[in-house]
């Protein structure tokens, strides 16, 4: 029995040498598409960039334009990802945690900015915001702009990035179940302490994970802030965007040394998510849930 | 601290999970809620615990209306089927818990808290585990370090949801024995729900039998054993086997149906494997039906038969002594007189106890 069995293992171990070829040119090939259409663009960035050599590459970065825009970049996800992570754990804590009606809408609802492409978002805050829109008037009577504005593009980057944490958090918190909850308050544990305690320790790394997905997001994104920032070179233009300006005007060593930045925002975005999965097994404790039940 | 449940109710949608349940624990006592899956002996539960509101009803504890006040606030010691342990704290900062999120007025000092898990980490013997995290831990022993998380808040109450049901055999036998040992000293009231009739009967001081959110009986185990109320029970309590339903009519028919009983036409009767009588030869009366041997179970210290009825091949399980199997002297496909040396009926109808008869008439 157990010899027979080694036999077939040693089978699987030892494929024959057609299965062998087949291997290595699936391999091959998928190796090739990765260096064509990833690994090849990400280093023309590069190249591109530094084409002028390393002064003129730092002179560009250093441009008051470039500088002001990546403040902002930094303003706006400083705002938009904290406020995200609040709206993600109390949408999650409530489908989770709770019945009432509407949840399934409530679920459909977090999903929208996935499915709306963002030029159409930015268009809808126009429409609410602008000065021909439903509030702009009296937004405007009241001396406040949102679109054109710093605060419109804090609004459209929260709506593009909204489900990433709730998305992650809600499948992993139905797995974990909440009995741990519901133990934690019958020992007496007030909605607080359980929240602090016990919630959020649970669900931390999934936390992170969708925090860090939401950052990356709400640094790169351009289409809905296209549509409502107004391109103010030094107040209303992000990264994205002056990278984009500078393309259109053929600086191109300035364009693509700005989009270094982005480029390495999204390698150090990918590798701390690698660091996470790895330490945390936040996808592997769902996976192993789904394969119990 | 006494619990007195009044009339309780309680619907979800179209499925009644309890319906006026109406019982009084003592205080210091171990009563088992025993039924089968949606009997609603959980749903009971989590009432007393404050999870669950009842639609109608009340829960008293120690004389006080309790309905209202919030689980937190119940002294409610809460064992979970499934442990539900803090996965993140250790199994002292698990112990602990209860005593670090009480209000300052009423937390123990740092010491105190120590000297007290150490005391209770001691009691469930996991003296050594202190630092470890749960899933570092075997099944039986995160149950018992999910009881001594319970006691930490010395809860007057002590509630536990089918506690072991998620252990094996053996580990679920040494607990159910080790919590009664537990509960002998410390006198805390419990409330133990199961669905396995053994566990019940042997540790616990009363037994209340539920189905489909009634309350069917209540009674010490030898009295609930020994004189079921209804049909239902006397099923669930005994092994599992449904030919009890249908014997009487057979040995009625087969044997003396021109006996007492003959106006009873929809009884149902009960016997239990241990209660017929076997005999290679027709006893004095005459009061037997022929069964041949269908299989004999012989591993362990009672030897259970499978009969089956001549004539109508009705199944029938009859269990006995060792001895007195040796004596017989069976084997598959013989053919043996059998006879109840007891019996209990049942109208079918009303499923009401009738009367209890001795075996005479038969």
């Amino acid at each position: 029995m157990s010899g027979r069995r080694e036999h077939a293992s040693s089978a699987l171990l030892q494929p024959s040498m057609q299965q062998r070829v087949g291997r290595v040119v699936l391999i091959a090939a998928a190796l090739l598409f990765l260096a064509g259409f990833l690994v090849l663009p990400v280093a023309a960035v590069f190249a591109q960039a530094f084409s002028q050599g390393w002064a003129m590459y730092r002179d560009s970065i250093r441009q008051e334009d470039v500088l002001s825009a990546l403040r902002l970049t930094g303003l706006v996800a400083c705002i938009a990802v904290p406020l995200n992570m609040l709206f993600g754990i109390s949408a999650s804590w409530a489908i989770t945690r709770f019945d009432f009606h509407g949840k399934s809408l409530l679920i459909t609802l977090i999903d929208i900015p996935l499915a709306v492409s963002p030029v159409v978002a930015g268009m809808m805050y126009v429409e609410v915001f602008g000065l021909h829109g439903w509030l702009g008037p009296w937004l405007s009577d009241h001396n406040f702009h949102v679109i054109f504005a710093v605060p419109g593009i804090v609004l459209a980057t929260i709506f593009v990035t909204f489900p990433f944490v709730a998305r992650e958090l809600i499948p992993f918190m139905q797995a974990q179940g909440s009995d741990e909850e519901v133990a934690a308050v019958v020992l007496g544990a007030n909605g607080w302490s359980v929240f602090w305690r016990v919630t959020l320790p649970n669900i931390k790394w999934a936390l992170l994970y969708g925090t860090i997905l939401a950052a990356s997001r709400s640094i790169g994104e351009f289409g809905a802030v296209s549509v409502v920032s107004g391109h103010i070179r030094g107040q209303t233009t992000t990264l994205p965007l002056e990278v984009e300006m500078l393309y259109n005007e053929y600086s191109f060593t300035a364009a693509f040394a700005a989009a270094t930045l982005l480029t390495l925002a999204a390698i150090v975005t990918l590798v701390l998510k690698k660091i996470i999965e790895a330490t945390s097994g936040v996808h592997q404790q769902i996976e192993e849930k789904e394969a119990k039940s | 601290m006494s619990i007195q449940v009044e009339h309780i109710s309680k619907q979800y949608g179209s499925f009644t999970a309890l319906s006026d349940v109406s019982l009084t624990i003592e205080s210091g006592e171990l009563v088992a809620l025993l039924g089968p899956s949606g009997s609603g002996k959980t749903t009971l539960l989590r009432i007393i615990a404050g999870l669950e509101s009842p639609d109608d009803g009340s829960i008293r504890l120690h004389g006080e209306a309790s309905t209202g006040h919030s689980a937190s606030k119940r002294g409610i010691g809460f064992v979970f089927q499934h442990y539900a342990l803090f996965r993140h704290m250790t199994i002292f900062e698990n112990v602990a818990f209860g005593m670090r999120v009480q209000s300052r007025q009423l937390r123990p000092s740092r010491r105190n808290i120590r000297e007290r898990v150490q005391e209770l980490i001691h009691l469930v013997q996991l003296d050594s585990y202190a630092e470890m995290y749960p899933e570092q831990l075997s099944g039986g022993q995160r149950q018992r370090v999910a009881l001594a998380r319970a006691l930490a808040v010395k809860p007057k109450v002590l509630l536990l949801d089918e506690p072991f049901s998620a252990l094996d055999a053996k580990v679920r036998k040494e607990l159910r024995d080790w919590l009664r040992r537990i509960h002998d000293d410390l006198h805390v009231t419990t409330v133990l729900v199961t669905h396995d009739q053994e566990e019940a009967l042997e540790v616990a001081d009363r037994v209340a039998i539920l189905n489909q959110g009634r309350l069917e009986q209540t009674g010490t185990p030898q009295s609930i054993y020994d004189n079921p109320v209804s049909p239902f029970v006397y099923n669930f309590l005994g092994n599992v086997n449904l030919f009890h339903g249908r014997l009487l009519a057979d040995l009625s028919s087969e044997g003396h149906a021109d006996g007492t009983h003959e106006p009873i036409q929809t009884a149902i009767g009960f016997v239990r494997p241990h209660e017929l009588e076997l005999s290679r030869t027709l006893p004095l009366d005459g009061k037997a039906v022929v069964a041949s041997v269908v299989r004999i179970h012989a591993a362990g210290p009672q030897v259970r038969l499978e009969l089956s009825i001549a004539g109508s091949g009705r199944p029938v399980a009859a269990e006995l002594g060792r001895k007195q199997f040796e004596e017989l002297g069976l084997v598959a496909g013989d053919d043996v007189f059998v006879w109840p040396q007891s019996i209990r009926l049942f109208d079918d109808a009303e499923a009401t106890a009738l009367l209890l008869d001795q075996g005479a008439g038969i």
